[in-house]
């Protein structure tokens, strides 16, 4: 038995092959009546001869290319490693100094328990000059939220719309509430809702009250379109098992900030995630009291909480990496031009030139 | 699948134990004129079919619908070509698409898909690719099917007219039964095939074209039976009935016994006319429908191409292994890293909800989706093997057949390749193999009509020992050739021959002289021994009509055209007499018998009552074969002088044929003709007994003379040879000419050349062909060793015979063979049978890893173009066998050269980067994937949307690769044509090797790793979500590809620069969609990440860095290593003379 492979396209329309056309002899006499001639018809298209563009890199070009890189990298390096160095960035980590020395064998029992005091009191200092607005962040590491089966566990349709409020499907196993043995739906369900983070901050400079403004730290096409502002939360965290924080039943979920920056959930499993914006500025060597209640379990997966403060540039957060990165290929891209440069001069080999066709090579040898 | 059991059919089946006596039959060839490949096909396909017996019979009534289909088991006439119903399209359709090893793959994955446990991709995304790809295959089949509906249609409902209730009635075709009496008139269509019972020629004859069966556009005579000819359907009860073969697909051959009216008449292939065949020069015809619709011989032959896979793709295929391969450890990596970090957070599990190990709503603790640790590793494996599932190229195999689609078109279209004379394009029939036409290494040839015109001219005669070659004249100006008076009008031949003054004189004083005696019989001979027919034909002078010789031999019309120039012309043929016309004389001759030409006796007879009341045999054939019939004892002298005429005339590449003659005593002739009758109405191998009859006669005869017939070289043969064989190419001519031909024509093709040494081998035995072949290695290891000389080696070319191959071949000395052959710089083998020029192509094929190509144009080649890895037919004089076997036709043996030269070494560069940038393509948008899995717990998250994986393959990068695939030159025609030398790139697989695959494979790890990690690093530490970064390393990655291709593209057309940027374009448009729905978690992701400085930077950052490494390695090797393309491109653009430096050098070796 022959394999059999069957071709998709073998019997494509322009392709001579028998087939019942061929056979039948009508059809065949209606195109042999007209008697024209099968030459093909000239088109540069169907000669392969569209006019074409056929850059040849030439030495001069090869260096051209190479320093241009490098003159474009090195400057752009240098902006970044600039704009990143005037970034000026506090980070407080505070999970294991909250904890109270009594609870430190076993803080799970600390933390599970509602009824401990969460409050914890630390102190940060501020390096250099830090101009409004300072945005404050908290940092989680070690912490999955790109977790497949954590990321899943959402229902976009249900925080849009109140009409919605029963589709729950995706959020198992945070979709329903057993309400006297009557399952009602969670709003927002899902794990990722359940597991709202809610550490608080409060900063304190000399005395007074550094006010940290809520407004405004989610996207506005998420407040205004992707959360609903008639969709309320309803029967969330009923559940025996608590995930995170509560949320206040009478505020639509369109104005509640805090969950819908945890919503867009973080790429990586280091994150920050934007709690508020500071006005005023920071000068050097103040010194700021954090007043924090720790309420926020990550101490079950080993995952560490910090506070950040950080002021920003055009480049995004405080990163070297950008800066390093692009120096780096423009130094090589520079070197590498240096190289050619060498080659062409001690190793010259003149364009199109046949002495280096395999034939003739060998001719010659 | 069909169509190559037909040509097994067709050329004596290779494993069919073979008896010592055809075994020897078969190495004889015959005259490699057309006239005998037919009779070849005949009497081999005759020879493989078994008698019939009753069982394996069918039985036709005739004029009796009824009891002959009594069962219902012969089909009716209608026919279907469609396929599909509007019911059955939907699952045949899908069985058939099926058949295909990468839907099953795309399935089983989809399917995969759906199980709850492992549902990575939504519903939607997940058969969107599978969908699309059936969707429009069937878009496409059933459009096919609709056209075929409409044929089936308009064929079924065309009218003949057919015998009802005793008088002729129009009916539709697709009503016509088996047993039914058809009338048919002049330039009908045969509607079925039909046994002829009467005509209006009074002895029977029909003509018929068979252009739409096998493409011969001559008029082939058809037989009624004497004995049904008188009767008139319907006046006369036709009693009887047929006996005949089951329907089969052979439609050279039909074996039948008739029962008529008590008498027992045999019936053969002359005695049926086919379904498709046109009636022509017959005023009417009447015969009994014997096979209806899908069982007539046209239907059973109507088949598609034959498939081939190419050379590129079986490499491939390697690769692709190893793609699985590394995907498979891919996803065990995937799966290890999981169980791990679960057996790592056993403890936690039941904090991350996800992995909830107890329900505290419930007393009872229950499992949530946690099925242990094992299961768990197991379904993070299949899950893996679904987000990975593009590393293995699956779209690869659509593109690569739309892109041959698109080179097809290219060649087809391509001006050079269409040939004036024969109004023929360029044909691709396989589609499988194009750029297997970049690699070639051996050509294998045939001569007669591949690199002849197969257009034959009557040269020089020796007649009785008298050689005939003197100078010519053309009478185009003085008396425009011989001419007869019939009725007051002139008839002349339609071909003007050039005549021999001297032999023209001699020719017109009759019987008067010796020397007029000899030629009497000479053209006699050649006007009587054939089987042409003559057909007059009008011209705008009423005055005045053209005899034209149809027949199946171009040979023997040049023959008998140069019999009318003598003076003695063929003025009408019937079955039972012809007419000549001797020198203004008409004269009637009875043509009492006929033994047709096969080629086991190699020769044909016809045994001619003269006016006078003299029975003679006439006997025509190859030399080899006559002489050992003629009788040495007669004229030894004569023979002798004749024989050095024939030699004379080969050496010059003239086809030659010898013509003997004996007159027949009565009980000679009584004996013979019982004989003749028994055998020709034998129910039971008629064939073997008439051949048996044959050989009894054809003996003792005397010699008439011998002719001598041009076959020209085709336009252009030379140069072309000489292109191949500089593009490094072995040719090799396998001929059944004889051998001195073969060298002649070898010389004047350019294929021999006066400095090489010719070795040449000619055994009987195996002993000596043993010993030739040992001597032969030896003389050509003492000219391969430079001896000190000026590397100026002289070449070797073998010249072997198909005697000795007979030995050679399928023996323990194919060894030596082969390595001798590999050795020599041009082979000819002469006398070679068909199956031995498969055999040759075996030899070859065997033991290199070397692409064949062999090319014919006749039956006879049909073998050798099916055993070969590539076989190309030549549509020319000799029908279209050779053309339907092939997987590439054309029209000229020149069109070689830019078929190989230009469209192989571009389709073949062209489908070898596909090939790899595919694997790239695919490769680094799966690494990207697995890097990031190294960041979420070993869970599979993929950040880039599903949406945007699936489009990946079909939309954003799929265009430019198959648009430069089909686009991209890298060297220019010209360049190409002019240094046949580039050809060796595809030789050495330049192209696609595994060190190219392997620095892919590098490249490919390097750019997946600047992709990921730049942005993974420069946003580490930020508030970037999934939805964001996923978008940026989309982007990015299609930003990559397309540049990685843009630089590697030689040729930047519009069409290149639209697909190129417009894909880029595209994705931007379609990752903005995606963004721009509400109910999708990366909702307005792309908007917000491009507001931020890092995310232009990040993208500029990585697409250059990515390439930077590529870049520099190219350059690199570009300048210290050129590539002889490279170079070829150079100086195209720059236009340095290359032609000069090049003579300098060859000038100057010792430079450098």
């Amino acid at each position: 038995m022959k394999t059999y492979y069957y071709s998709l396209l073998q019997p494509i329309l322009f392709l001579p092959q028998i087939t019942n056309a061929d056979m039948n002899p009508v059809t065949n006499g209606a195109l042999k009546s007209k008697k024209t001639s099968k030459k093909p018809e000239y088109s540069r298209f169907t000669q392969q001869e569209l006019p074409a563009w056929k850059p040849i890199l030439t030495p001069g070009w090869v260096i051209t290319s190479f320093l241009a890189i490098a003159f474009l990298f090195i400057p752009i390096g240098l902006v970044s490693l600039f704009a990143s160095e005037r970034v000026v960035e506090i980070v407080y980590r505070y999970d294991q100094d909250c904890v109270p020395e009594m609870y430190r064998g076993n803080v799970s029992a600390y933390i599970r328990n509602s009824l401990t005091n969460k409050t914890c009191i630390g102190n940060i200092t501020v390096p250099k000059k830090m101009d409004p607005p300072i945005f404050v962040y908290y940092q989680l590491d070690n912490f999955y939220q790109n977790h497949r089966r954590y990321v899943k566990s959402r229902s976009d349709k249900q925080l849009r719309s109140a009409a919605y409020e029963s589709s729950t499907k995706e959020c198992e196993p945070e979709a329903r509430f057993n309400k006297s043995g009557d399952p009602v739906p969670i709003v927002p369900c899902g794990l990722i809702a359940w597991s709202l983070f809610n550490d608080t901050y409060n900063l304190i400079k000399k005395d007074k009250v550094l006010n940290i403004n809520k407004k405004g730290i989610a996207w506005k096409s998420d407040t205004k379109v992707k959360f609903g502002s008639n969709v309320y939360p309803k029967n969330f965290q009923s559940n025996d098992l608590i995930g995170g924080g509560k949320l206040n039943e009478s505020i639509p979920l369109s104005k509640q900030e805090d969950l819908i920056v945890w919503m867009r959930t973080a790429a990586l499993p280091t994150f920050r995630k934007l709690y508020g914006k500071i006005n005023t500025s920071l000068e050097a060597h103040d010194t700021i009291t954090v007043v924090l209640e720790n309420n926020y379990n990550t101490y079950s997966f080993g995952g560490q909480k910090k506070l950040v403060l950080s002021t920003t540039s055009w480049i995004g957060g405080k990163n070297d990496f950008l800066g390093i990165a692009y120096l780096t290929v423009g130094g090589i891209c520079l070197f590498m031009a240096l190289n050619f440069i060498l080659l062409y001069v001690f190793k010259p080999r003149p364009l199109g030139d046949p002495s280096y066709l395999s034939w003739n090579r060998k001719a010659v040898n | 699948m069909s169509l190559d059991d037909a040509q097994i059919v067709n050329v004596n089946n290779p494993q069919q134990p073979s008896s010592p006596d055809t075994t020897l039959q078969r190495h004889v060839l015959d005259l490699g004129s057309k006239r005998s490949r037919d009779s070849e096909r005949y009497s081999s396909i005759s020879m493989s079919h078994r008698e019939i017996n009753d069982g394996d019979a069918r039985l036709v009534h005739v004029n009796d619908a009824l009891k002959t289909n009594e069962r219902f088991e012969f089909a009716g006439n209608s026919i279907k070509t469609a396929k599909y119903s509007l019911f059955s399209f939907l699952p045949r359709n899908l069985f058939e698409q099926f058949h295909r090893v990468a839907y099953i793959y795309f399935l089983i994955i989809a399917i995969l898909n759906q199980l709850p446990q492992l549902a990575v991709f939504g519903r939607g995304a997940s058969i969107l690719p599978l969908s699309f790809v059936l969707l429009v295959t069937a878009v496409k089949d059933a459009y096919e099917d609709w056209r075929r509906h409409r044929s089936d249609r308009i064929e079924n409902n065309r009218m003949a007219s057919v015998l009802v209730s005793d008088r002729f009635q129009q009916k539709k075709w697709k009503d016509i039964q088996v047993g039914e009496i058809i009338r048919f008139s002049a330039d009908d269509t045969i509607p079925c095939d039909t046994v002829l019972l009467s005509t209006s020629d009074p002895t029977g004859v029909a003509y018929i074209q068979t252009i739409n069966l096998d493409g011969e556009s001559n008029l082939k005579t058809r037989y009624a039976k004497q004995e049904t000819l008188c009767k008139t359907p319907e006046k006369d009860v036709i009693n009887g009935f047929i006996k005949c073969e089951k329907p089969n697909r052979n439609i050279y051959g039909f074996m039948a016994t008739m029962e008529i009216d008590g008498k027992h008449l045999s019936l053969g292939p002359s005695n049926i006319v086919l379904r498709g065949c046109v009636l022509k020069n017959t005023n009417w015809a009447v015969g009994v429908a014997v096979y209806c619709g899908r069982e007539t011989k046209a239907m059973l032959n109507s088949s598609g191409a034959p498939s081939k896979r190419s050379r590129l793709e079986t490499r491939m295929n390697r690769e692709i292994i190893l793609l699985s391969v590394f995907l498979v450890a891919l996803c065990m990596a995937v799966s290890v890293c999981a169980g791990v970090w679960l057996k790592r957070h056993e403890n936690e599990l039941e904090v991350l909800q996800f992995y909830r190990k107890k329900d505290y709503s419930e007393p009872e603790v229950e499992n949530y989706n946690y099925s242990g640790i094992g299961m768990e590793i197991f379904f993070t494996f299949l899950m893996s093997v679904i987000v990975f599932q593009i590393m293995i190229p699956i779209s690869l195999y659509i593109s690569m057949e739309l892109v041959r689609v698109g080179q097809a078109y290219f060649m087809i279209r391509d001006n050079k390749m269409y040939d004036e004379t024969s109004n023929s394009r360029f044909q691709c029939r396989a589609l499988n193999i194009n750029e297997d036409l970049g690699q070639i290494k051996y050509v294998f040839s045939d001569k007669t009509g591949t690199l002849t015109e197969n257009k034959m001219e009557f040269k020089y005669a020796s007649i009785f020992g008298v050689d005939y070659s003197g100078e010519k004249t053309n009478f185009e100006g003085e008396q425009r050739g011989y001419s007869i008076q019939v009725n007051g009008q002139v008839w002349r031949p339609k071909m003007k021959v050039e005549v021999d003054k001297e032999l023209l004189e001699l020719s017109k004083d009759g019987n008067n002289t010796e020397a007029g005696k000899h030629i009497y019989d000479f053209f006699l001979a050649l006007a009587a021994c054939n089987t042409i027919v003559p057909i007059v034909v009008d011209t705008p002078d009423p005055a005045e009509k053209l005899v034209d010789y149809q027949g199946e031999s171009p040979d023997e019309q040049a023959l008998v055209y140069a019999a009318a120039a003598y003076g003695f012309m063929l003025m009408e043929r019937t079955s039972g007499h012809i007419v000549i016309d001797i020198q203004g004389e008409r004269q009637r001759f009875n043509v009492l018998g006929m033994h047709e030409f096969d080629s086991d006796r190699k020769r044909m007879s016809v045994i001619l009552g003269f006016p006078d009341g003299s029975v003679k045999v006439i006997v025509k054939g190859a030399d080899n074969s006559m002489f050992n019939i003629i009788d040495k004892t007669l004229n030894l002298d004569i023979l002798k002088a004749t024989e050095g005429h024939l030699q004379s005339y080969s050496s010059i590449g003239l086809r030659t044929l010898v013509v003997g003659m004996r007159e027949l005593g009565v009980p000679e002739f009584e004996r013979w003709q019982s004989s003749y009758e028994t055998a020709s109405t034998a129910v039971m191998g008629r064939v073997a007994l008439l051949r048996k009859v044959a050989i009894n006669l054809e003996n003792n005869l005397e010699i008439v003379g011998a002719s001598a017939i041009e076959d020209r070289l085709q336009k252009g043969v030379p140069e072309a040879i000489e292109s191949l064989r500089k593009a490094d190419m072995k040719v090799w001519v396998l001929t059944g000419d004889k051998q001195e031909t073969a060298i002649s024509i070898g010389y004047s093709s350019r294929l021999l050349t006066s400095n090489m040494h010719q070795v040449v081998i000619n055994s009987n035995s195996k002993m000596s062909s043993k010993t030739s072949l040992e001597d032969a290695l030896i003389t050509c290891r003492n000219f391969l060793v430079p001896g000190g000389s000026d590397g100026n080696t002289t070449s070797v070319a073998l010249i072997i015979d198909g005697t000795s191959l007979v030995y050679i071949l399928d023996t323990e000395l194919e060894e030596q063979l082969f390595e001798l052959a590999s050795n020599c710089a041009v082979v000819l083998c002469c006398r070679v049978a068909p199956l031995q020029k498969a055999g040759i192509v075996a030899l070859i094929k065997k033991r290199t890893d070397d692409m064949t190509l062999a090319i014919g144009d006749g039956a006879n080649d049909v073998s050798m173009i099916q055993m070969a890895d590539v076989g190309i037919g030549i549509s020319g004089q000799e029908g279209r066998q050779a053309v339907m076997a092939s997987d590439f036709a054309m029209g000229q043996f020149r069109f070689l050269v830019p078929l190989l030269l230009v469209h192989g070494h571009w389709n073949y560069h062209r489908m070898g980067y596909m090939i790899l940038y595919n694997f790239y393509r695919n490769a680094v948008f799966v690494l990207v994937l697995f890097w990031y899995v190294l960041f979420t717990g070993f869970t599979l998250t993929t950040a880039i949307t599903e949406w945007s994986s699936v489009l990946y393959s079909i939309l954003y990068t799929s265009v430019p690769t198959i648009v430069v695939a089909i686009l991209d030159k890298d060297s220019s025609r010209r360049s190409l044509m002019a240094y046949p030398q580039l050809y060796g790139a595809g030789q050495r697989h330049e192209s696609y090797n595994s060190t190219l695959f392997w620095l892919t494979i590098a490249d490919t790890l390097w750019q997946s790793i600047v992709v990921f990690y730049v942005p993974l690093f420069a946003y580490w530490k930020s508030d970037i979500d999934g939805s964001s970064l996923g978008d940026l390393w989309t982007l990015a990655v299609v930003f990559l590809v397309n540049i990685h291709l843009a630089m590697d593209v030689i040729r930047w057309t519009w069409v290149s620069h639209a697909s190129i940027w417009g894909s880029i374009i595209a994705t931007c448009i379609c990752v903005v969609i995606i963004d721009v729905i509400p109910v999708l978690p990366g909702y307005w992701a792309i908007f917000d990440l491009a507001s931020k400085g890092s995310f232009w930077v990040c993208l500029l950052g990585m697409s250059i860095a990515a390439v930077v490494p590529r870049f520099g390695v190219k350059m690199f090797i570009q300048h210290c290593k050129p590539s002889d393309i490279q170079i070829a491109r150079e100086a195209d653009k720059f236009g340095s003379s290359m032609e000069l430096a090049r003579q300098e050098i060859e000038l100057n070796p010792s430079r450098r």
